[in-house]
């Protein structure tokens, strides 16, 4: 380590101290409330298996919540990244565009929830409406990202053809970026998952609104039920998305077959 | 010198419809600093095979770049059939359909089969819905299935392209450029990193298509042995600009540059150059 690293490593300790300080972080506290913790898990292990049912339901509509989430925030996306990508576009059409993308991203999907609750009243709709805006931020983003990356090697033997922007967003930045977007598709579906659970915070439906409840009402032994439900559900997706991956996405890129352990 | 008069072309014959490519004085570059090209003064005869050899930075791909518009001259002119390449220039732009470019790194896409390829060639062909579809006409696909034999990739047209081997792929770049039915077919180094046999079955390929289509074909070598056995014409580059610009008549190395070189003094100095 030379001298200079060794003062950014010190500002960033102090800042640490600095900002723990500030926001009332204290190690002390936490060790206090460890014993709070061990009551709260204790709860846990009392569960209640008659509520494994509603739990496994109100899990498939969270997964069917994201599903729909997922899918038309990617179609809505696809379209506006191509729009938002600097080596498709002019200026004055990727600068308005990415403006729009950035100011959807600054709310975060609990937040989109909230106004869409008001608009169209609770339930899983308006929880819906909010997984497919946040989509729309992320995704837009990360593809248009990819596009601007693409090998400029096809596009320009490609052009050079003298085809129209839309052949070439059709035959070359489209399959060049697919692996990608598949990919976005899967981690996007698997996130929306995660947060679709809490949704129900603000009655847009889902599981979080039983998790929430029983937190609230110290049942804690219920809540397990629920969040055992999420843990398992999260570990097959993620699962099932290695498998995809493997097929689909690694082996398109590299021309081989990657075996997992 | 008699017999080297004799071979050039005579002054005669060169009608400007003869001439498909010209190029005049021609500078370009990359970044304001330095030219890429200088001073660079060609002309090509329709339905010649010319080459153009020079040293690794020397300005070959940058020659084509600028026949195909995708580069434009600082200084200077070119006409490729009486139109300036230009992206922005119409008439140009339709020419673009017939001309064929294989870049140095091929240009292919790699997530597509070899046929869905070779079919790039003929989307100046298709209509709007067509194309988004991919909807090829039955008579385009049989085409592409022609030359797909014709380049001896018979079997392979549903293989993704990037599960072929360096030969293979330089001929689905052929393959894809002459699906455009060129007149014109720019190549950049596409025989270079393959081995003699390859690369002379390459060189026939493109030789035979230049007999039936009528096709002017510039490509850019490594080797000027290959370069001398196939084109009419070769010219060598260095930094930029023409040194030489020589062809073989009968067992004669001749100078056309200029007009005063022998083929002793052609090669002491070719080999001078590549020594430096
Ligand atoms: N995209 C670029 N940006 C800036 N400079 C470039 C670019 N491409 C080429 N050059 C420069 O222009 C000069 C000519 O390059 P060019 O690619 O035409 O050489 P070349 O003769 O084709 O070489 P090689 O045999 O290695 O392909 C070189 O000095 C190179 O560094
Ligand atoms: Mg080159």
């Amino acid at each position: 380590m030379n001298p200079k690293n060794n003062i950014i490593v010190g500002i960033i300790i102090a800042l640490l101290f600095v900002t723990s300080y500030n926001i009332g972080a204290n190690p002390i506290e936490f060790v206090k409330g460890l014993p709070n913790l061990a009551i709260v898990a204790e709860e846990m292990t009392q569960v209640e298996p008659k509520l494994f049912g509603t739990a496994f339901l109100s899990m498939f509509e969270t997964i069917q919540m994201a599903f729909i989430g997922t899918i038309v925030g990617v179609a809505i996306s696809l379209p506006l990244s191509m729009f938002a990508a600097r080596n498709l576009n002019s200026k004055y059409v990727y600068a308005p565009v990415r403006a729009i993308l950035a100011a959807i991203r600054t709310f975060p999907s609990i937040l989109w929830a909230i106004l869409f609750v008001i608009m169209v009243g609770l339930g899983p709709f308006a929880g819906v409406l909010a997984i497919i805006m946040y989509t729309i931020g992320f995704v837009a983003k990360l593809q248009y990202e990819v596009i601007e990356t693409i090998d400029s090697d096809p596009m320009d033997a490609v052009s050079s053809i003298g085809v129209s922007k839309w052949q070439l967003i059709r035959y070359v930045v489209l399959p060049e970026s697919a692996p990608h977007l598949l990919s976005q598709m899967l981690y996007m579906f698997d996130y929306n998952v995660r947060q679709t659970s809490i949704l129900g915070l603000v009655g847009a439906g889902g599981i979080g609104f039983y998790i929430i409840n029983y937190i609230k009402f110290f049942e804690y032994g219920k809540a397990a039920v629920f969040m055992l439900v999420v843990l398992v559900t999260v570990l097959i997706i993620d699962w099932a998305s290695v498998k995809i991956r493997d097929k689909y996405i690694i082996k398109s890129q590299h021309g081989m077959k990657i075996s997992v352990k | 010198m008699e017999l080297l008069q004799m071979t050039r072309p005579s002054s005669f014959s060169l009608i400007s419809t003869k001439k498909i490519i010209q190029m005049n004085n021609v500078y370009t570059s990359y970044d304001s600093k330095n030219y890429a090209l200088k001073g660079i003064s060609i002309s090509i005869d329709r339905g010649t095979n010319y080459a153009i050899v020079g040293q690794s930075g020397s300005g070959k791909s940058t020659l084509l770049k600028l026949m195909n518009g995708m580069m434009i001259p600082s200084k200077g002119t070119i006409k490729i059939d009486y139109q300036t390449p230009n992206m922005k220039n119409k008439q140009f732009k339709l020419m673009m359909h017939k001309i064929g470019y294989i870049p140095q790194s091929l240009g292919l896409i790699k997530n597509i089969t070899v046929l869905e390829n070779i079919l790039i060639g003929a989307l100046p062909r298709l209509g709007k819905i067509q194309s988004l579809l991919k909807m090829f006409p039955e008579e385009e696909v049989i085409e592409a299935k022609k030359i797909l034999k014709q380049v001896g990739l018979e079997g392979k047209e549903n293989r993704k392209a990037y599960m072929l081997s360096g030969g293979e792929k330089r001929r689905v770049a052929i393959a894809r450029a002459f699906m455009q039915k060129p007149t014109i077919l720019l190549a950049d180094e596409i025989v270079s990193e393959l081995d003699h046999i390859t690369a002379r079955e390459i060189m026939a390929l493109i030789a035979s298509a230049q007999k039936t289509m009528n096709l002017t074909a510039i490509m850019v070598h490594h080797d000027i042995q290959l370069a001398l056995e196939y084109a009419n014409r070769v010219a060598v580059i260095k930094d930029g600009e023409k040194i030489l610009e020589i062809g073989v008549e009968g067992d004669k190395i001749v100078d056309f540059q200029t007009g005063n070189l022998t083929t002793e003094e052609i090669m002491e100095m070719y080999s001078n150059e590549s020594k430096k």
